[in-house]
């Protein structure tokens, strides 16, 4: 005997489900494609607010996670100093500080040159990547060009160029940043910050671990620094962030309602398939109770039939619905392997819980009639 | 009391708007474990109701229905329904097999909702000794109206009853075939001390009966 044999014999409800079912696979069919359709609405949905957030993430890329420190020009103050720069050291308890003077410059290669802004940094590794070529953790010589200007000025890594008159060997061409940045590199050079004239610093950026460390580090600096007069403006785009995912978050709950609607429409037809098919089974429920079947287990009996509609329906929706997450992904975000995220097995999950829940309650109505109808007149001819 | 099953003084009124039917008038009636009762009658005349009322399917409207000397006339929905499980078997004249299930899964429904690891050998056993011992997996819409009343016999008996009820247990079949399912009953009520009690227009059941009961209008004669 197979386990699904034995299973089938230890609970009598399933199997008496399974074969009531298979009597007329066109209507049993029908009602699994409702729930079918009903999952795969739920939890594509789910799956395309995800995709949705994911892309969104993409653009905004880790802003969330960095703030920037102004001198505060209103107040007189025109650049930032040493003290202040320690003060926010001291500030931050987790991330990196990258203090940074800029200035505007002519840099050229050969005969071809454009003025630029120039960033000088002690530690760009903290906030750039390379695209080409390696960032150092500390930059004391050569330089660093962005994106664009190494396209401008057809710059690779190893190149010579000339900024402001001194000349430079070319350590890196760093990666285009998308989105929006605090210090965008793509159209600048990264110098070591002595090579770059002047004292002071024009702002600091600070690059925590996370969303939460960014917003903590940036309280903490308004408290240090701006204690007895507004000497810096602090900019984090986390609260940006944050209402933008609390209004995807939105997003979604409205798509998984959408979907619901489907899934109750649903829940409609099963009620129907199950209400006909208890009418249809009269006698036999009759005869069952006759010969000494409980209430509770002709309940059991057709509830065993809802739910097995449910389940069967469910778990073919959420097959579908992970084959469209992937279709969705690779199309939209070029990544199909984006769809097996926890936050989607959850949509999934979520959905095929629903419908099984949603078969469930819609056989209650037909299971309480089958069981309450005297077996006397069930078996009046 | 050696009686079986009993009925005393019982009354079956229906309300059908407005009018009450008397269905069973005063009816006194017993039988006792290996003996073979017929009610015979024209219809309408009350035996469909005394058959309900005597499996515990219909509660009666006056008098006392006693199984097993036992007075079970006021007992629960789920109290009556043990009771026919564990006393009780039926048989009706269409059969009323479950058209999705084997044969022998038809003689296992009774056992099927409770703990019978049994059942299935009884099941077998009973199958074996009604003749359809090569019939076992056959769905009732492979067998013949004969061999379905068979089934249905061997269905009514896997719970080891003391009593069987039979509504025109022969009514749907050709004569031949109802003596053979006729001759079962005999056999069973001697070999398993079994009461049967059956209600049929079947003039050739009295060939087999201990005693014949007539109901004319609710009343028996």
């Amino acid at each position: 005997m197979n386990p699904l044999q034995e299973l089938l014999r230890r609970v009598p409800a399933l199997l008496m489900a399974r074969r009531n079912l298979s009597r007329n696979r066109i209507r049993s069919g029908l009602a699994i494609l409702g729930i079918i359709i009903g999952v795969l609405a739920i939890a594509s949905l789910g799956m395309f607010g995800t995709t949705l957030r994911t892309g969104a993430d993409q653009q905004l890329g880790d802003i969330g996670n960095e703030i920037s420190i102004s001198p505060n020009l209103q107040e007189g103050v025109e650049e930032l100093t040493d003290r202040d720069v320690d003060e926010i050291r001291r500030a931050v308890s987790d991330g990196a500080v990258v203090p940074i003077r800029s200035d505007a410059v002519l840099v050229s290669r050969g005969d071809q040159q454009t003025v630029t802004t120039i960033y000088g940094m002690e530690n760009p590794g903290a906030i750039y990547e390379a695209s080409d070529g390696r960032v150092p953790d500390r930059l004391r010589q050569g330089a660093l060009v962005g994106s664009g200007t190494a396209e401008l000025l057809d710059i690779e890594p190893g190149n010579t160029i000339a900024v402001d008159g001194r000349t430079y060997r070319v350590s890196a061409v760093l990666a285009e940043q998308q989105g929006i940045s605090l210090v965008n590199p793509n159209s600048a050079v990264v110098l070591p910050m002595e090579d770059v004239n002047g004292t002071g610093y024009s702002q600091v950026v600070v690059s925590a671990e996370s969303g939460q460390a960014a917003n903590e580090s940036a309280v903490a600096i308004r408290e240090e620094l701006n204690e007895r007069e507004e000497r810096v403006t602090v900019f984090e785009l986390q609260s940006i962030t944050a209402g933008i995912d609390q209004f995807f978050g939105i997003l979604n709950t409205f798509l998984i309602g959408i979907g619901s609607i489907s899934l109750v429409v649903a829940g409609v037809s099963i009620l129907n398939v199950m209400l006909m098919s208890t009418i249809e089974r009269r006698q036999e429920i009759g005869v069952l109770r006759a010969v000494g079947v409980q209430r509770g287990d002709i309940i059991r009996m057709i509830l065993a039939e809802a739910g097995l509609l449910g389940t069967a329906g469910g778990i073919v929706g959420a097959l579908f619905a992970l084959g469209a997450g992937v279709a969705l992904n690779s199309f939209v975000l070029n990544d199909p392997m984006a769809t097996f995220q926890p936050i989607n097995f959850f949509y999934v999950a979520l959905a095929v819980g629903f419908g099984i829940a949603t078969s469930i309650l819609s056989g209650l109505y037909p299971a309480w009639k089958a069981a309450n109808e005297r077996p006397v007149e069930a078996l009046r001819k | 009391m050696s009686h079986i099953i009993e009925l005393q003084n019982v009354w079956k009124r229906y309300d059908t708007g407005g009018e009450v039917v008397e269905a069973l008038r005063d009816v006194d009636f017993h039988a006792d474990p290996g003996e073979f009762v017929s009610v015979m009658g024209p219809s309408g005349s009350g035996k469909s109701t005394m058959l309900n009322v005597l499996g515990l399917l219909d509660t009666p409207t006056e008098g006392t229905v006693f199984l097993d000397d036992r007075d079970v006339t006021d007992l629960s929905d789920r109290q009556m329904t043990a009771r026919r499980k564990e006393f009780i078997g039926f048989i009706f004249q269409s059969f009323h097999l479950i058209p999705t299930l084997s044969a022998l899964e038809n003689v296992e429904v009774p056992t099927l909702f409770g703990d019978d690891p049994a059942a299935r050998d009884r099941a077998t056993t009973l199958l074996e000794r009604v003749g359809l011992g090569n019939r076992l997996d056959h769905r009732p819409d492979q067998l013949s109206g004969g061999q379905k009343q068979r089934v249905a016999i061997a269905r009514a008996l896997i719970n080891e009853p003391r009593i069987l009820l039979a509504d025109e247990p022969t009514g749907n079949l050709d004569q031949e075939t109802g003596r053979s399912v006729l001759d079962l009953f005999d056999e069973i009520r001697r070999e398993d001390d079994v009461a049967i009690v059956a209600v049929t227009h079947d003039p050739q059941l009295s060939d087999y009966t201990d005693r014949t009961v007539e109901l004319v209008d609710g009343r028996i004669q």
